[in-house]
């Protein structure tokens, strides 16, 4: 059995299903993050862990024990929450050595503790002085530092980078990512951030309207998408919508309005599917017969720095994004400019289109 | 420089209320303070003084003003603490009426709610109408004239003044910090202590602030509902003016009175300066 282990656990809130029958397994030692738009049930999810939102239905079981009928302070669960939560009241020290104090651990060795941890997250020099002098970042280490000092079973951390400026956020994400395995603490990471959730988890859990849409490593959730909402949701991808036309030996041709699309996949003839491509996954020129080609129009060309992104309309009017290595002038494609494009067919992604 | 001229700017904002203030409040009290301290035309002289802490009569009744007015800041908060988590966790109308219901026996004046009070203590009272109904009493208990009667009556009638300023700071409380302390292994009680008490503090001081200082003062109240049985300090000094026509000794006492109460006022703000110390 994993390490926590959360199944069919159902939510509501009033008439809305906030958690829809949730099954939910992370092993210990693993970094996983619950990837979703608000409002999807990640925190909620988070907060029923926590033994802050009791579940309708399901279980939750960590390290064996199924925690239904333990309270908060009895789960040795840690929280960091958004805005840190820090005791206002207390010093650095205190604020860290507060769960130490709870569990009843003696002075000494809870002292002992205390400077450990501090020194683990730099914050030594603070340690004697309030909480609402400190930045957000040092109030965060703070947070990080108070959840960890109890070590507890497992450590939950809701949005715990929004608070902070993007360089900083950056830093931070590797620098929790390395003092977590570490310790080889198991953590559960909620947020609306993609970047945030490639950088510090081994498994992402993408969650839609109270359902986890796919759960995997961030390498195959960008490369292989699961569903359309994971597709859209994680990285830029150009979509199209079509007709099947064709399906022979697990290949589909697809009519759409802008052209002919094929692809490696099985749908019965004149279903109606959408079509998805990764931007750096298209390339300018004619491709060979394994490829997919469009004709389009050049509508903006976006320098990124290191990259730059093609903005390209179809015929018809659909939109495709291109995104090659190089900065802009690398590339001698302007607006307006009439190219052809093209991408390997295995890179071509479907799914049934909705509606 | 630009910070400077804008608190200037601002300051004459506040030269109404100071000239309000310093032509019907400050001066009086400079020659209530000056009659406090001068005999038949020496001054200074401290006969007035010396005549009040003479007298144990002066003294006793000083001590159960003291008392009461403790008795009935402790009363109130023991009320008001919980009913300001109650109105600060409501919402929409259920707040509302627990805010109207709060706010309005202000506007409907002591004496009414003291009569009120009366008329509930008298031995063919209501409570006592009860007592004898469900047998608990055979015959009336005596509660109208008791001290505990005036503190129950007080305490009721001054509990806004406690609710309010706890409510304002249980409203800023972050529910988040509960919810920190409690994944972090603190009991309900651990947290109530360690958290929600030091962080409610503020308030608590500055209630108990407002209803000890309005208790150590009150008239009305008791000269109700003890009348001269019992007398208090506010109830001896209108004594000393109106029936002994002794100026001195009103004046003296009125200074002992308004010593109590600033220092409870300054007491309690520098409290609350301290305790509120680290949360800007």
């Amino acid at each position: 059995m994993a390490h926590l282990q959360v199944s069919g656990v159902v939510k509501r809130f009033g008439k809305q299903t906030v958690v829809d029958g949730l099954d939910f397994a992370v092993e210990r030692g693993e970094l996983v993050s619950l990837l979703g738009p608000s409002g999807c049930g990640k925190t909620t999810l988070l907060r029923m862990i926590a033994g802050l939102v009791h579940a309708d239905e399901g279980g939750i079981a960590l390290a064996g024990r199924e925690l239904a009928s333990v309270p908060s302070h009895r789960r040795n669960v840690s929280v960091v929450f958004q805005s840190y939560a820090l005791f206002p009241h207390l010093s650095v020290r205190e604020n860290v050595a507060f769960g130490l104090r709870a569990r009843g651990v003696i002075a000494s060795e809870a002292a002992a503790r205390v400077d450990d941890v501090l020194a683990l997250v730099r914050m030594q020099a603070f340690a004697d002085g309030a909480v609402t002098q400190l930045s957000g970042g040092q109030q965060q280490r703070v947070a990080v530092a108070r959840a960890l000092v109890v070590q507890p079973d497992l450590l939950l951390l809701d949005e715990p980078f929004s608070a902070l400026d993007r360089k900083l956020r950056e830093t931070m994400q590797i620098e929790l990512k390395s003092l977590l395995k570490a310790r080889g603490m198991t953590a559960v990471f909620v947020t609306h951030d993609q970047d945030e959730a490639l950088t510090v988890s081994d498994r992402i859990a993408v969650m839609n309207a109270g359902r986890i849409e796919q759960f995997t490593d961030p390498g195959t959730l960008y490369a292989k998408p699961a569903t359309a909402f994971a597709l859209d949701f994680v990285g830029l991808s150009t979509r199209l919508t079509g007709q099947v036309t064709q399906f022979e030996s697990g290949r589909i041709t697809v009519a759409t309005a802008t052209g002919e699309l094929r692809a490696n996949a099985s749908f019965t003839r004149g279903s109606k599917v959408l079509l998805g491509v990764r931007p750096e996954r298209i390339r300018i020129g004619a491709g060979g017969t394994e490829d997919n080609t469009l004709q389009v129009a050049i509508t903006d060309v976006v320098p990124l720095g290191a990259r730059t992104h093609l903005y390209a309309r179809a015929a018809d009017g659909d939109r495709l994004l291109c995104e090659l290595p190089g900065t802009a002038d690398m590339t001698e494609t302007r607006p307006g400019d009439m190219v052809t494009l093209h991408w390997p067919m295995s890179d071509t992604l479907v799914y049934p289109a909705t509606v | 420089m630009t910070a400077i001229r804008r608190i200037d700017g601002f300051a004459w904002l506040a030269a109404p209320a100071l000239v309000y203030l310093g032509v019907l409040y400050a001066v009086p009290l400079a020659l209530l303070l000056f009659k406090s301290l001068s005999t038949a035309g020496t001054f200074p002289s401290f006969a007035g003084y010396a005549e009040f802490f003479g007298d144990d009569f002066h003294l006793n009744i000083l001590w159960r003003t003291l008392r009461v007015a403790l008795l009935v800041t402790g009363l109130s908060l023991l009320v008001a603490y919980p009913t300001a988590f109650v109105l600060a966790r409501a919402r929409g109308v259920v707040q509302t009426i627990i805010l109207v219901a709060m706010v309005l026996p202000l506007a409907v004046g002591v004496v009414v709610k003291t009569f009120a009070w009366s008329i509930l203590f008298r031995s063919d009272g209501l409570l006592n109408k009860m007592l004898m109904g469900l047998g608990i009493a055979d015959e009336p208990v005596r509660m109208l004239f008791t001290e505990t009667a005036l503190v129950i009556a007080a305490a009721n009638i001054f509990l806004p003044f406690m609710v309010l300023p706890i409510y304002a700071v249980v409203r800023q409380l972050d529910p988040r910090l509960v919810e920190a302390a409690a994944t972090l292994g603190a009991t309900p009680l651990h947290a109530f202590f360690r958290v929600v008490v030091p962080l409610t503090l503020p308030g608590v001081v500055a209630g108990a602030a407002f209803v000890f200082s309005m208790a150590v003062s009150m008239y009305v109240i008791p000269s109700l509902i003890v009348g001269e049985r019992s007398q208090t300090m506010a109830m001896l000094i209108a004594r000393s003016y109106l029936f002994l026509r002794d100026e001195q000794l009103g004046s003296s006492m009125s200074a002992i009175l308004l010593v109590i109460a600033v220092a409870v006022v300054l007491g309690s703000s520098a409290l609350i300066r301290r305790l509120g110390g680290g949360r800007t």
